[in-house]
């Protein structure tokens, strides 16, 4: 289990130090330097702006930088906004993120697999088929079309909820329904078909046949069998929805990250997107490593030993 | 026993036999396009999706406008309106209808055909409200409370005379006056143009690798396979966000930023795929018949791995055209005025309030088209993945 786990921070590492570089490159392949703009700076006044930042040195030192700057957690200064560094910024958005983020998580869970669960106990009635097309609804629309569509019906038309902001709870109810409604139902499509092909299963019938209550059937070994595909998605799940989608985040002007993402691409402030870029990239990898090892609660099969490819 | 009559034991003539009762035996495509066709609702998915092509194609050339044309007077008119009719004081009546969010009254004819916007009389800042003059009678528009209301020279509100659909602009115009049906039909092209050819690019791209991959294997596969799990780890999202950037919004870059992105799902299928069929008797077979790699790659190993790539293909054109609206939603997407449907959206969202008309036909097209594809591919799953076989 150790070797295990060593062998996939290793690989998290490998990774991570793909995307810093492949960032890194990519911003600067973008034509032009972030000091030039419409208002003409004069040439020793840009020249000591890029001294300052570093940028008049080779890029392979510049490089080095701020691979230094990524392993003691500095991912620089804003280009936009003076005095102000990226790790600021992140931090200020990341409380409203984790917030709706979590939230959203809890809904997900709360609500996803429950109406799977009910879908696949009822296959074919009228709970099931509803729950389908619920679901059918929720994959197949936009997150950001849910997101305008309700904010013009219950914050415009009947004034139920506030249009922005996150001051009162009914606030939160506008974003969380937004952010999750694609994932819960995505999570009960797969509970539900996971779950009936569970049902077919061998085991099944001998817990029915050795008389066991439903119930016990259902969540012994019926349930605990049929979260694992549910439990795999729900890594990356976890990662999208607290790094917040920054559509959301930019219709219900919430100031988190995601909306900082945004305004940093609509500002072209160049660290700043790279900073957020990794950061996002380094949460999700961290979520799907824990939810692997969380496999092994689940699933006793899956032993944590190395991987031979 | 005694039963059988005893002319049933009697011998018959090799012809006189029953014919057997069998169903006539299907090919694969036979059977899957027969199960596709008892799919209602991939039935009409495909009907949708046809008719969106053809409308996205030809629509524009039967429209008198072009997705470009701006009319300022005729900003913001909704798609169906309620009349009032006045008499011009010449024996003749006035109808229009009053635009209550920017307080503007237009002419219509009968039909309900715009004709232009009306002028009035001086604009009472203080009292906030405008006279309009139609022959001898005097028509006030008060927009001191909201709604704004009419309000006739003795003061009674001037009730409208019924609704009436606007059959100059099918679906109205937007804040620049343009025609919303239009821009729409042209959103449906640049949308559907992005995600038909990024798709067509991550195909080929991810039957190129995952075909490579799957067929030498061993360390090759092994360290390709690697590369795979890194990239799929990485938000692709992301990807898309930052190569945007680098390349500036366009709908050139757009369909290189999510052509080179996302072909990694479809590797990893053509991998398994590959992997499977190359242990197979008739790749031994072509192969002891001196048949060259590329021959038996595209001769045998391709088509017979086509239906699980044509699933996947189905479900990459959703998510193409959901990141496409995406990016354009954020503002990475075409540059005006050229529109796709997250443009539209993404506009009609700084207006909604006063003009929500603006956001119900982008939204709405976006989520049907959504659904038509989403559906087509679980009904082309059901349809070709073997397992499903009765």
């Amino acid at each position: 289990m150790p070797a295990y786990i060593l062998q996939r921070l290793g690989m998290m590492l490998l990774t991570l130090w793909a995307i810093v570089t492949l960032t890194f490159f990519l911003m600067h392949a973008v034509p032009g330097g972030p000091f030039v703009s419409e208002r003409m700076l004069a040439p020793e006044i840009e020249a000591a702006l890029n001294a300052k930042y570093g940028l008049d040195q080779p890029i392979w030192v510049q490089y080095l930088a701020y691979l230094r700057g990524i392993i003691t957690f500095d991912l620089g200064p804003s280009f936009k906004y003076p005095g102000i560094s990226v790790n600021t910024m992140i931090a200020d958005g990341l409380p409203v993120t984790l917030q709706t983020g979590l939230l959203a998580v809890i809904c997900v869970i709360a609500l996803g697999i429950p109406l799977g669960i009910i879908a696949a106990l009822n296959r074919n009635r009228w709970p099931d088929t509803t729950v389908m097309l619920l679901a059918t609804i929720g994959v197949a629309i936009p997150s950001y079309v849910i997101a305008t569509v309700t904010l013009y019906i219950f914050a415009l038309r009947l004034g139920w909820v506030p249009t922005f902001g996150l001051d009162d709870w009914r606030g939160y109810i506008l974003p969380v329904f937004a952010l999750s409604g694609f994932w819960v139902s995505f999570v009960a499509r797969l509970t539900r078909s996971s779950l009936l092909e569970t049902f077919e299963q061998d085991y099944m019938t001998t817990a029915r046949a050795k008389g066991l209550r439903p119930g016990q059937v259902l969540f012994k070994h019926g349930l605990r069998n049929s979260l694992v595909p549910v439990v795999t998605v729900l890594g990356p799940v976890v990662a999208n929805l607290i790094t917040g989608s920054f559509v959301i985040e930019q219709i219900f002007a919430l100031p988190g990250i995601g909306r900082q993402f945004v305004l940093s691409i609509t500002n072209r402030d160049y660290t700043a997107i790279m900073g957020i870029t990794i950061f996002y990239a380094a949460a999700l990898m961290v979520m799907i490593l824990i939810v692997d090892l969380l496999y092994a609660v689940l699933d006793p099969r899956i032993k944590l030993t190395s991987a031979t490819a | 026993m005694s039963d059988i009559a005893p002319q049933m034991w009697e011998k018959l003539e090799p012809g006189d036999a029953a014919p057997v009762a069998a169903a006539p035996s299907l090919t694969y495509w036979q059977d899957a396009r027969r199960r596709l066709w008892a799919n209602k609702p991939a039935v009409v998915s495909i009907v949708f999706i046809i008719l969106l092509i053809l409308a996205a194609i030809f629509g524009p050339l039967f429209s008198p406008y072009s997705y470009a044309d701006q009319n300022l007077r005729l900003s913001n008119i909704p798609p169906a309106f309620e009349t009032y009719s006045v008499a011009d004081g010449q024996g003749g009546t006035i109808r229009f209808f009053l635009n209550a969010s920017n307080f503007n009254l237009y002419e219509v004819d009968t039909d309900g055909h715009v004709l232009g916007l009306l002028r009035g009389e001086r604009k009472d800042m203080l009292k906030k409200s405008q006279a309009f003059i139609f022959g001898d009678t005097t028509i006030t528009l008060d927009y001191s409370s909201l709604p704004a209301k009419l309000v006739a020279a003795d003061g009674a509100a001037i009730t409208p005379s019924g609704w009436s659909w606007n059959r100059t602009f099918l679906f109205g115009t937007d804040q620049l006056g343009r025609d919303v049906l239009v821009r729409q039909l042209y959103g449906a092209r640049i949308s559907l143009t992005v995600a038909f050819v990024a798709t067509l690019v991550n195909f080929f791209i991810g039957i190129f690798y995952g075909g490579i991959a799957g067929y030498i294997g061993g360390k090759t596969d092994a360290v390709m396979m690697r590369i795979v799990e890194i990239i799929s780890t990485i938000p692709l999202t992301l990807y898309v966000v930052l190569l945007m950037v680098v390349f500036d919004s366009g709908l050139y870059s757009i369909i290189i930023a999510i052509g080179s992105v996302f072909w990694v799902d479809m590797a990893r299928i053509v991998r398994g795929q590959i992997l499977s069929l190359k242990q197979q008797d008739y790749v031994a077979a072509a192969r002891t018949m001196g048949a060259s790699t590329s021959r038996i790659l595209t001769r045998h190993l391709l088509p017979n791995s086509i239906g699980p790539i044509i699933v996947t293909l189905t479900m990459l054109i959703p998510s193409a055209i959901f990141i496409e609206s995406f990016m354009s939603f954020i503002g990475l997407g075409v540059t005006p005025p050229l529109a796709s449907w997250g443009t539209l959206t993404s506009e009609a969202v700084e207006t909604m309030r006063a003009y929500p008309h603006q956001l119900f036909f982008p939204a709405a097209a976006i989520s049907l088209t959504m659904f038509a594809f989403n559906f087509l591919g679980d009904g082309l799953r059901d349809a070709l993945d073997p397992r499903f076989r009765k």
